[in-house]
């Protein structure tokens, strides 16, 4: 039934990635976790996967000396994510 | 969250999408600190300098002194909120903007005060108003943008007048501006903190 969902996009935790950074400018990754409610490993292995796509960018870098990850929407994402949205809302359709 | 096979519904993944928007709107909020900060300063320095002029002394515009005050507590309060941020939002980006260009609007009005003359203080008050009122409208919250006319009215007003009463009106533009709408802010943001307390602990203001 959903073949034609984005299966990158199409998982719980990816997608709650995915829509909370549609929403933000930038977030840390600490955010992220709280509001995912995710552990931290495996947030990590889904940003990464979220990463290699290149749907979102992972910037590094240090904030009174302990490690700041912060993700960005790429523009890639943005589509991805409206055209997941699109497809789910066509499946939402009632059928005639 | 865990398991990374797992099936979703499309109920689900609407589900979730809704949720991630909604617990990202909740961190929409400001506890009006910024406002009372500076409302209380300038209200202070407007009613301080009136009195002062009363009584006849020499230099009463020494309590405009309470601004630099200001902006040494500002600068320390900005540093730790940076800091202390996890998310910015496409609104903290936007009031960014919108703060920069006020300063910087002040701070022309401000530094010709010895060409505007009187026109000085209704400037101020023009730009507050505009602050006020694009602040208001982008954070959905009345109080300022109502503030922000009162401020506008106020400042046609001061075109008629003398500086004794422009002081007053600049000190009314603040409390009506700037003061009770950082309170009913606050006591907004503090009503949310005791439903959410997560939540309220982000600020974008």
């Amino acid at each position: 039934m959903f073949n034609d969902l984005n299966p990158l996009l199409h998982q719980q935790l990816r997608l709650s990635v995915m829509s909370l950074l549609m929403n933000v400018k930038e977030a840390d990754f600490t955010y992220i976790r709280e509001k995912t409610g995710a552990t931290a490993g495996n947030l990590s292995v889904q940003i990464n996967k979220l990463a290699e796509a290149e749907y979102i960018q992972v910037k590094k870098s240090f904030k009174e000396n302990y490690p700041l990850t912060t993700c960005t929407i790429t523009s890639n994402g943005r589509i991805a994510f409206e055209e997941y949205v699109t497809s789910l809302q066509e499946y939402l359709k009632p059928t005639e | 969250m865990e398991n990374e096979k797992s099936m979703m519904s499309n109920e689900e993944s609407l589900r979730i999408i809704r949720s991630m928007i909604e617990s990202t709107k909740q961190d929409l909020r400001d506890n009006g600190s910024w406002f009372l900060l500076w409302g209380w300063l300038v209200f202070i320095a407007c009613i301080l300098h009136y009195v002062l002029m009363e009584v006849g002394y020499e230099k009463p515009y020494l309590a405009w002194m309470l601004m630099p005050v200001g902006g040494i507590i500002s600068f320390i309060k900005g540093m730790r909120e940076e800091k202390s941020q996890k998310v910015k939002t496409h609104l903290d980006e936007f009031m960014k903007h919108v703060l920069v260009a006020f300063l910087v609007s002040l701070f022309i009005v401000l530094g010709f005060m010895s060409k505007l003359g009187l026109s000085t203080y209704p400037l101020v008050m023009m730009v507050y108003g505009f602050w006020l009122y694009i602040s208001g409208g982008a954070i959905n919250f009345r109080p300022l943008q109502i503030g922000g006319i009162i401020n506008w009215v106020l400042t046609i007003a001061a075109f008629f007048v003398g500086f004794e009463l422009q002081l007053l009106f600049l000190g009314m533009a603040v409390l009506l501006g700037y003061i009770i709408p950082g309170y009913i802010l606050r006591n907004r943001y503090n009503k949310a903190a005791k439903l959410s307390p997560n939540n309220a602990k982000e600020s974008y203001v």
